[in-house]
């Protein structure tokens, strides 16, 4: 087991975070590019702040009801945040080439609402700097997000898959 | 009720369904907007943004995620690509704590390829978020252009 002694912070300029709703209606995708992240490798901090307006869908009414108050309201929360720890960091060598399994446990705000969330994901070291990546679901009524009625109760799933990719290098 | 009075109402009720349907199949479809082309509501310095970045959510932001369209004028930073093969400018000037990130397009990446760094540009795009000093980053986050492009 390797215990890293890294002092400095790395930071992520450069992510992509996809979410995919799928129904028997309708699958919907939107994606991001404009996250931004930072990873402490001593403490293993992770922090993400995800800009909501930039989730782009295929179709412009969708990102509009998305965008809305009924949704997402991001006038009024224009970012979401991911905060947590790596919580087998002596698992992982930020100094040593390779690909790590690492585990995250935190908490997730989105519009407002904060709730405890923990995701698997890879590490893989390169060259002095590494990339992220994680699948995990995110059930919306936890973040007060639910239709009742109408197009959205029914071609919006009740769990929505979260994918991310970010590279890290150091500040 | 005689034929004609019902054909008649046959025919109000295709036509009523059809233009409801067409309605609803161009709201369903419609496409993006164009920011290239749509209006600039603003024409800012890098500078003269970042001073007031505190209410520029509340300010810029829409509800519908139409926000407003900007022009914002400063010195280009860095030049990188993102994960979905989109140019991405910084504009920042030297000392500043957070600058401006311009996203292109795959239509206009060229524009922003033919940029130098240090060379003072004019960029127009769609704003998605404010800058703002983040605690739990620990960094000044910069303000987010999307569908960018070089105004020359």
């Amino acid at each position: 087991m390797a215990f890293t002694k890294i002092e400095d912070k790395y930071v992520s300029q450069k992510s992509h975070i996809k979410f995919h709703s799928s129904t028997p209606l309708e699958d919907i995708e939107a994606n991001n590019y404009k996250a931004v992240s930072t990873v402490d490798a001593s403490t293993g901090n992770v922090v993400f702040s995800v800009p909501m307006q930039s989730f782009e869908f295929e179709k412009a009414l969708m990102q509009e009801h998305f965008n809305g108050k009924n949704f997402l309201s991001t006038k009024k929360n224009p970012k979401a945040k991911l905060i947590g720890k790596i919580t087998n960091l002596g698992e992982v060598d930020f100094t040593k080439d390779g690909t790590y399994n690492g585990s995250f446990s935190g908490e997730m705000t989105i519009k407002g609402e904060t709730q405890p969330i923990t995701a698997d994901g890879k590490i893989t070291v390169k060259e002095g700097a590494f990339s992220l990546e994680s699948t995990f679901d995110l059930t919306l009524t936890d973040y007060g997000i639910a239709f009742k009625k109408g197009k959205p109760s029914t071609n919006v799933a009740k769990t929505i898959e979260v994918t991310l990719i970010a590279e890290y290098a150091k500040q | 009720m005689n034929k004609k009075k019902k054909k008649l109402i046959l025919l109000v009720v295709i036509v009523g369904m059809t233009v409801a349907a067409s309605i609803a199949a161009f709201m369903f479809f419609k496409p993006h907007r164009d920011v290239q082309s749509a209006r600039t509501d603003l024409v800012i310095s890098a500078n003269e943004y970042l001073s007031s970045a505190d209410q520029a959510n509340e300010k810029y932001l829409d509800e519908a995620g139409l926000s407003k369209i900007l022009e914002v004028n400063g010195l280009v930073h860095s030049i990188t690509e993102d994960y979905n093969n989109q140019m991405v400018v910084l504009i920042k000037s030297p000392g500043a704590d957070a600058g401006v990130s311009c996203t292109f397009t795959i239509e206009t990446n060229a524009s922003a390829e033919a940029l130098k760094v240090g060379q003072l540009v004019r960029i127009k795009g769609v704003i998605r978020s404010g800058a703002a000093y983040d605690e739990d980053l620990g960094l000044f986050e910069h303000v987010i252009l999307d569908k960018s492009d070089v105004i020359k």
